[in-house]
């Protein structure tokens, strides 16, 4: 298997074939990450769908490094746009339907569980944990992503990770 | 990544929630627009830049007509010249719709540039 930093030189040199190749490895994650920020899964995938265009414009400057983390992050920056795009305030619903792209993305009990857990977290708290342990983002980019203090985004990531813990905990034992 | 801290357990459900949101179709949906902007761009980088080149190439006989008809007073010309004297009428009407040409055909090649 061709490495991302390989395949993002041939797609910056115009070569469709190599960035269909990055998108086909890391849609799951680039998806997985818009769909914890965005309010439901239409929205979350015209997102996925912008960072992945924004990305093939700028996959010049991509220097190495984690991949995944790169279009991570600009998938984070493509939320904050269709955010104030919207000029509303993002907040999960309890009572919001989530669609499925695809009906074969049928999702695991402890999934839901995630989601549900995830869906309780400040927005703050839950954009770090995101960012952090769901896209493998070090503190350091993260902070550079969202513009918060390190120490900050390593206390949101503390507190959450600790608060998604317990919930799944306490839902194991119920 | 995550040398700051653990979370192995957390990152691997995430990773099963990833898993299970690929599909061809997002795959085509995201590669669509990228192809059908390909497929414009070849041929009017090359419709752009053969209007270019044969602008310039039709202009090639009028410049060795001007040359040599010219070439006496033109070096006459050339010796009277004052630096700060350079006048956009005077140019031959011909070498500015050349001009125009090329400067049309590069815009055309940054504007098609993987946008």
């Amino acid at each position: 298997m061709k490495p991302d930093i390989d395949l993002a030189r041939d797609a910056a040199s115009g070569q469709e074939a190599a960035f269909e190749a990055l998108v086909r490895r890391h849609q799951g994650a680039v998806r997985g990450v818009a769909r914890r920020l965005a309010r439901h899964a239409a929205e979350a995938d015209d997102i996925a769908q912008a960072a992945f265009l924004t990305a093939w414009r700028k996959t010049g400057s991509y220097r190495g490094g984690s991949f995944k983390a790169w279009i991570c992050t600009i998938a984070y920056r493509e939320f904050l746009q269709a955010k104030r795009k919207r000029k509303t305030e993002v907040e999960f619903d309890e009572g919001a339907h989530i669609v499925a792209f695809d009906s074969s993305a049928a999702r695991l009990p402890e999934q839901l569980d995630l989601e549900r857990a995830l869906k309780t977290l400040p927005e703050n708290q839950r954009i770090c944990v995101v960012l952090c342990v769901a896209s493998g983002l070090s503190h350091g980019e993260a902070a550079t992503a969202t513009g918060f203090p390190l120490g900050t985004v390593k206390s949101h990531v503390n507190r959450g990770v600790a608060a998604l813990r317990k919930q799944l905990a306490a839902e194991d034992v119920a | 990544m995550q040398s700051e801290e653990k979370y192995d357990d957390l990152t691997a459900l995430f990773e099963a929630q990833d898993a299970a949101l690929e599909s061809e179709a997002f795959v085509d949906r995201v590669m669509q627009p990228i192809r059908k902007r390909s497929r414009w761009r070849g041929p009017l980088l090359f419709g752009a830049g053969g209007v270019g080149v044969g602008a310039a190439v039709s202009q090639i006989g009028g410049l060795f007509d001007i040359v040599s008809v010219r070439a006496a007073s033109l070096t006459h010309s050339l010796d009277e010249v004052r630096p700060g004297t350079f006048d956009v009428a005077s140019l031959d009407p011909l070498w500015i719709g050349a001009v125009v040409v090329m400067l049309t055909s590069c815009v055309a090649i940054v504007a098609t540039e993987r946008n």
